[in-house]
């Protein structure tokens, strides 16, 4: 059977007489292809830490390396449905309303968040020499 | 005239660097040797409850953010909408939604700067560096209570908005005469 895959040796690959050769950026293109790709996604991933970082989502990621003990905490159970922003308005959506709102209002009042004093140097100082 | 004016920048200059000297030195003057040996002592214990502090937040901000969030985005924007769809006048609900929003974004930004300077002070090597870790400790608790004060802020807004509510379903029984 006839070898039909034509034979490309690297001496075809040279230029021939007359032909001019290939440039250093030609030659390397591939190296730069891989630099410039490299080069590219470290860039995107610092904009998109840096994104992560300033507009507060880290603050709400809890699976963050110290924050995954309570990650199974977060409360799930409180959703609500929401009001419909269509339909008409008449004294019973309005009080259907109020309703969903107390609700809420209850909850979201319920707890007086980051209250207390846990950070008064002096208490944090003295609890901790009294505890140990 | 020129000479003048170098020499009072000059004394200008060096009056307000002498200033912030000795307020920093004042500052600095208020950890006892006490203090100080205490901190060193216990900075292990310190750190362990610093972290715990850190988790047991941001769990709180989580959740009380969800509701935060929720209040905004799924009963009073929708309520105003609503109202609006219908040519009913909801100005002073909106003006109530929009302080509220405010009011959220600063509590978002607070909790922010609260958690970076948490995290800083924990980052401090305490028993190398106990003045700065207790001071580091004194601007997270001054942010901490800013978040704090910030939550109650928001609790006044949902009243608000809630009389808003009211105050509008009198008008409306009384403009529309409809009644229960």
């Amino acid at each position: 059977m006839p070898d039909k895959v034509p034979k490309v040796t690297i001496e075809d690959l040279q230029p021939a007489d007359g032909e001019e050769r290939l440039g250093y950026w030609a030659r390397h293109r591939f190296m730069l292809l891989i630099v410039a790709s490299i080069i590219i996604s470290l860039v995107m991933v610092s904009i998109s830490l840096a994104a992560y970082n300033l507009s507060g989502t880290a603050q709400l990621d809890l699976s963050r390396p110290g924050y995954r003990s309570v990650s199974d905490q977060v409360e799930t159970q409180n959703r609500i449905d929401g009001f419909s922003s269509f339909g008409s308005v008449s004294l019973d959506t309005i009080d259907e309303f109020i309703f969903l709102y107390d609700e809420q209002a209850e909850k979201a009042k319920a707890v007086d968040a980051f209250n207390g004093d846990p950070l008064n140097p002096e208490v944090l100082e003295f609890t901790v020499l009294d505890e140990e | 005239m020129k000479r003048i004016l170098i020499v009072s920048l000059a004394m200008l200059l060096s009056t307000s660097m002498a200033f912030v000297a000795v307020q920093a030195t004042r500052a600095q003057a208020t950890l006892t040797e006490e203090q100080r040996e205490r901190i060193v002592v216990n900075c292990v214990g310190i750190k362990n409850t610093l972290n715990r502090l850190k988790v047991s937040d941001a769990l709180l901000r989580v959740n009380r953010g969800q509701i935060y969030e929720s209040m905004r985005g799924k009963l009073m924007e929708p309520f105003n909408d609503r109202l609006g769809n219908n040519s009913l006048d909801n100005r002073g609900l909106v003006a109530a939604t929009k302080s509220y929003n405010i009011e959220l974004s600063a509590f978002r930004s607070d909790y922010q700067s609260y958690e970076r300077q948490l995290i800083a002070a924990i980052q401090i090597d305490c028993t190398e560096d106990p003045d700065a870790f207790h001071f580091a400790i004194e601007n997270a608790r001054i942010l901490r209570q800013q978040v704090n004060d910030g939550v109650g802020r928001l609790h006044e807004y949902i009243d608000d908005y809630r009389n808003g509510v009211s105050d509008f379903r009198l008008n409306y029984e009384r403009v529309s005469g409809d009644s229960q």
